[in-house]
C-alpha cells in the first residue's frame, strides 16, 4: 500500500525496500544492504524539496482517519464481511483500498495547493498535474466534508479557500 | 554521478534484522555505510508514515527489514 501510494506521489515504489532477514543470517543482512545502496545509487538523489507538496499529501493520506480505518478492517471486511452484512474477497477489498488511496492524496494535494494560494479550479489543476473535471469532483467532496470553503467568484470563477 | 553516497534510513527488528547487522559487525564483514539504522522493536512497528517522514526529511531510500 505504501508502494503504491509513493509511486502516486512520484517518488517512485523502488526507494522503498522490504526484506526478512533473521538474526543469524550476518551474510544474508550484507547481501542486502548492497543491493539497497547500489538501487539507491542507480535511481539517484531524491529531490524532497521538489516534491515537498506531495510528501505532505502523502503523509496526511496515511495518517488520515479514511485509510487508517480501512486498512484495521481489512481482515474483518474480508472475512465476516462489513456492517451490512456484504462479504468482500481480498481482490475488491484490494481494489477500494487502491481507489480510496489515490482520491484521498488527491484530496489532500488540492487542500494543499489551495492552502499555498491556488484559488480557482485552473489554479489547482495546473498546480496539482490533475484535470478539470476531477479537481471540481473533489472539490465538493472537500466541501461536504468542511475542509474547503467556496469565497465567492473572482472575475466570474469560483474561488476557494481551506478552513 | 559515480560518487553520489545516498543517504538509506533502514528499520531493523531488535529480534531479527538488527541482530543480523549486529552479527554481520562482529564478524568484521564489508557492508555499504549508506545505511542509517533505526532500532525497532518490530517492523511491525513502523508506519508507513514513518517513511513518508523519512523521505520529507531527505533520505533517498528506505528499507524495512524484519
Amino acid at each position: 500500500m505504501t508502494q503504491k501510494l509513493l509511486e502516486m506521489a512520484g517518488i517512485g515504489k523502488d526507494r522503498l525496500h522490504l526484506a526478512w532477514v533473521s538474526s543469524a543470517e550476518a551474510q544474508r543482512f550484507t547481501e542486502v544492504a548492497v543491493s539497497v545502496t547500489e538501487s539507491a545509487k542507480a535511481q539517484g538523489k531524491l529531490d524532497s524539496k521538489a516534491l515537498k507538496m506531495e510528501l505532505e499529501a502523502a503523509e496526511m493520506t496515511l495518517d488520515g482517519e479514511t485509510v487508517r480505518w480501512l486498512v484495521g478492517k481489512e481482515i474483518k471486511i474480508t472475512s465476516k464481511g462489513d456492517v451490512y452484512g456484504r462479504k468482500w474477497d481480498v481482490e475488491t477489498y484490494e481494489e477500494i483500498l487502491d481507489d480510496i488511496l489515490e482520491r484521498e492524496f488527491q484530496k489532500n494535494l488540492i487542500y494543499l495547493a489551495i492552502k499555498e494560494g491556488s484559488a480557482s479550479v485552473r489554479d489547482i489543476s495546473n498546480k496539482t498535474g490533475l484535470e478539470l473535471l476531477r479537481v471540481s469532483y473533489l472539490l465538493a467532496d472537500l466541501e461536504h466534508t468542511n475542509r474547503v470553503e467556496f469565497t465567492g467568484m473572482e472575475d466570474s470563477k469560483p474561488a476557494f479557500a481551506a478552513l | 554521478m559515480a560518487d553520489f553516497e545516498p543517504k538509506i534510513v533502514a528499520f531493523l527488528c531488535n529480534w531479527c534484522a538488527y541482530a543480523g547487522a549486529d552479527l554481520a559487525g562482529v564478524s568484521r564483514m564489508q557492508y555499504p555505510a549508506n545505511l542509517r539504522t533505526v532500532r525497532v522493536m518490530c517492523s511491525g512497528r513502523v508506519d508507513p508514515s514513518f517513511i513518508v517522514k523519512a523521505f520529507k526529511e531527505g533520505c533517498d531510500a528506505a528499507l524495512v527489514a524484519g
